[in-house]
């Protein structure tokens, strides 16, 4: 029988970290993750989960904290958002630079200023080149397996990487529904105890940690690191695979397709939001539209390679992106698919904008951007300036 | 068995040919306290004096015998927290230690190290004060003394060094309630090895060792006068040496007739412009700090 539980997006983290049995866990809380710190106080408390919890005083520290264990050869999870997630840069940066392979969820929240707890990608969006895993999920029970899946990706041999699981704050954090829960048997047959091959710090083998190191030694591990990520690409689809034969439940690896098949005005999509873009989707295709979708799941590494194939018989691209490029007129997922495609023809592309700060990416908004998308396919019309897609009401 | 003979006796654990200056303290305290602590020990050299002259190591070669790391200049304790933590759960005791500066401790630190006291995670931490950063060419911390000399608190025709107090870095640590704290001086080494092996013993919570290094390069003096100065600084009572255990304060130097505080000061450069006013504010602090101090051990007996 089906073990299926109704949870919102934190609840379905926190099961999803414990059923992966951590040894460490240190997290801060930050509105949209808080819920899932209370989580794991409440099992601790209950004596359902048997990690370590530390309860440290700020996020630099919680992601410290996790550095050291790593280093000791412990398996750590921990999740932020947005102030939380920029308040860690540092030893963020400095866990993937030492292939600790450390899973933290981010909880999506907008950066401020002005003032915003609500949810957009910005602030892992931001950080995407710090040589983190990011992969970026749409409903809770994406997230809860998703979450099961990191570990098993960051801590293999070929990859050793950290890695994100990143969700839309409040869309997903604090919505319920249905999410089906593996039993911990399971679990425990797919994700076996971790057993660190990396660097260590023991005294029965002492070794040194990060000494001082000339370029030629650095540029030696940028490569590796590089190498690592494009690794993880194969990874991410065997764990995908093995898990969907598991679990019944198929991700399709790094980016996902909806209605590809023959599709020539496609939109891409990131996180939650894919939803609503799927109904626009479905809404053209009853007028005969040829139109699909691919949903971009792992921005780091990016899927270069399953982009072109899906976009290359495309007449017209929309992305649509919850985010912005400062000093770019579009958002980051665009510059990162115009990047990708780059050897093709040229395809009129349509950056979007929309959904900042928690805002309704409604059906509406989506069916507007793909009529955009149709129509800069028909004129043959090339634009780098993004559309805004705005609710018209209240503003 | 004689203090020479059994520090002998215990293997060096820092390796030949690190790069400190001439006549650094600063390395002598290290090198006892490593020694004391033992291999069954991990130990965390953040960027700072130490990291730099390569105890952590260099391209591939480390500086050290036992594992060592570089935490960043802010995270020493909490890196150390989960070291500690993942032992503590897989069953086995190893020392989790700290050798850091005064503005790895006191400044950038200071949050993390305040966070792992208050929940007391069993980690030893050694502070080394110099009084400045160091290794970035001096500039002023919160440790810096009021008067003196720093690159970023320099003497001008509108301005005569720090400003500030030093921060009571010692009394800050106690006030956590933490099972262990101590100040030492590389110049009172008995006194510095006893502390070392007392926080070696502490098995619940953290404990805090502060010692007082002086700095020949910044501070501006020669080099054998290294174990003078800090003398001095003791015997002047501007570097009291005192524990706190189990809640109880202790006097562990005594002293009674101090030496002229301006006897002390004038013996470096990055005092040898302070005016007599400063020197009486010096006086007054020192003074006031000290009878505190008193207050503290006499109510603790
Ligand atoms: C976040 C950060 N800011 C600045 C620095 C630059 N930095 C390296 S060492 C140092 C001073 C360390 O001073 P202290 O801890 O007193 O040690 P000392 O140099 O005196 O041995 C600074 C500011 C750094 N490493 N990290
Ligand atoms: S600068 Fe001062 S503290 Fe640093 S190594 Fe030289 S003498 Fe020691």
């Amino acid at each position: 029988m089906k073990n299926i539980k109704v949870l919102d997006g934190n609840h379905a983290a926190a099961i999803g970290a414990i059923l992966s049995k951590p040894d460490v866990v240190a997290a801060y809380p930050i509105t949209p993750q808080t819920p899932l710190v209370q989580h794991f106080s409440q099992y601790v408390a209950d004596g359902v989960m048997d990690s370590t919890i530390v309860e440290p005083e700020s996020e630099h520290s919680a992601m410290s904290v996790l550095t050291g264990a790593s280093l000791a050869g412990a398996r750590t999870f921990t999740a932020t958002s947005s102030q939380g997630l920029a308040l860690m840069y540092e030893p963020y940066f400095r866990a993937s630079t030492m292939r600790l392979p450390i899973v933290m969820n981010i909880v999506n929240r907008e950066m401020i200023s002005p003032q915003s707890v609500w949810g957009g990608p910005q602030d892992s969006l931001t950080v995407r080149d710090a040589g983190w895993i990011q992969i970026y999920v749409e409903d809770n029970q994406e997230i809860l397996d998703m979450t099961i899946q990191a570990f098993k990706i960051a801590e293999n041999n070929d990859v050793l990487l950290p890695i994100n699981i990143c969700y839309d704050g409040f869309y997903l954090s604090h919505m319920t529904e249905g999410v089906e829960v593996p039993l911990q048997e399971e679990v425990n047959a797919f994700l076996p105890p971790y057993k660190p091959t990396h660097v260590k710090l023991d005294p029965e083998t002492p070794m040194a940690v990060d000494p001082l190191t000339p370029g030629n030694y650095l540029q030696y591990y940028r490569e590796l690191h590089m190498a690592a990520m494009d690794n993880a690409k194969r990874v991410i689809k065997e764990v995908n695979d093995e898990f969907a034969k598991k679990f019944g439940r198929d991700y399709f690896g790094l980016v996902e397709p909806y209605r590809m098949e023959d599709a020539e005005y496609v939109l891409v999509t990131l996180g939650s939001l894919t939803g609503s873009a799927r109904i626009a989707v479905d809404l053209a295709r009853e007028k005969g539209v040829k139109c699909g979708l691919i949903k971009i799941r792992s921005l780091r590494p990016f899927p270069v390679d399953e982009v072109n194939e899906f976009l290359k018989n495309a007449k017209a691209i929309g992305v649509i992106d919850r985010n912005v490029s400062f000093g770019w007129h579009t958002g980051i997922v665009y510059q990162e698919i115009k990047s990708a495609i780059s050897s093709l023809d040229p395809i009129p592309t349509v950056p979007f904008i929309g959904g900042l700060g928690g805002e309704d990416l409604t059906t509406n908004l989506m069916v507007e951007a793909l009529d955009s998308v149709i129509k800069a396919g028909e004129n043959k019309q090339l634009e780098n300036r993004a559309h805004w897609l705005i609710n018209r009401k209240g503003r | 068995m004689s203090i020479a003979e059994k520090m002998a006796s215990y293997e060096d654990m820092v390796g030949p040919g690190i790069t400190a200056c001439l006549g650094c303290n600063v390395e002598l305290s290290m090198r006892t306290a490593l020694q004391i602590l033992g291999p069954n020990t991990i130990v965390a050299v953040p960027p700072g004096c130490m990291g730099g002259v390569q105890s952590v190591g260099w391209a591939d070669k480390t500086g050290m015998k036992i594992p060592v790391f570089f935490p960043l200049l802010d995270n020493t304790a909490s890196m150390l927290t989960g070291i500690k933590k993942y032992y503590e759960r897989i069953g086995r005791d190893v020392n989790a230690v700290a050798f850091a500066g005064d503005g790895a401790s006191l400044d950038a630190g200071f949050q993390a190290l305040s966070g792992a006291a208050e929940r007391g995670d069993n980690i030893i931490y050694i502070c080394y004060d110099n009084e400045g950063y160091m290794n970035t060419g001096f500039q002023r911390s919160s440790s810096t003394s009021l008067g003196s000399w720093t690159s970023t608190t320099p003497v001008g025709t509108k301005s005569h060094g720090k400003t500030s107090h030093k921060k009571d870095m010692p009394l800050i640590m106690a006030a956590h309630g933490i099972p262990y704290m101590a100040t030492a001086s590389p110049a009172y080494m008995p006194d510095l090895i006893k502390k070392i092996e007392k926080a070696k013993n502490v098995k619940n919570g953290l404990a805090y060792i502060h010692i007082y290094n002086s700095c020949a390069t910044g501070w501006g003096y020669e080099s054998e006068k290294s174990i003078d100065i800090v003398r001095k600084g003791v015997q002047s009572r501007f570097m009291p040496i005192y524990e706190f255990e189990n809640g109880k304060y202790k006097l562990n130097i005594d002293v009674k007739n101090p030496i002229s505080l301006k006897d002390y000061l004038y013996s470096m450069k990055k005092y040898k412009h302070v005016s007599e006013e400063q020197i009486a504010q010096l006086q007054e602090y020192v003074d006031e700090k000290w009878d505190n101090l008193k207050k503290l051990c006499d109510t603790s007996e």
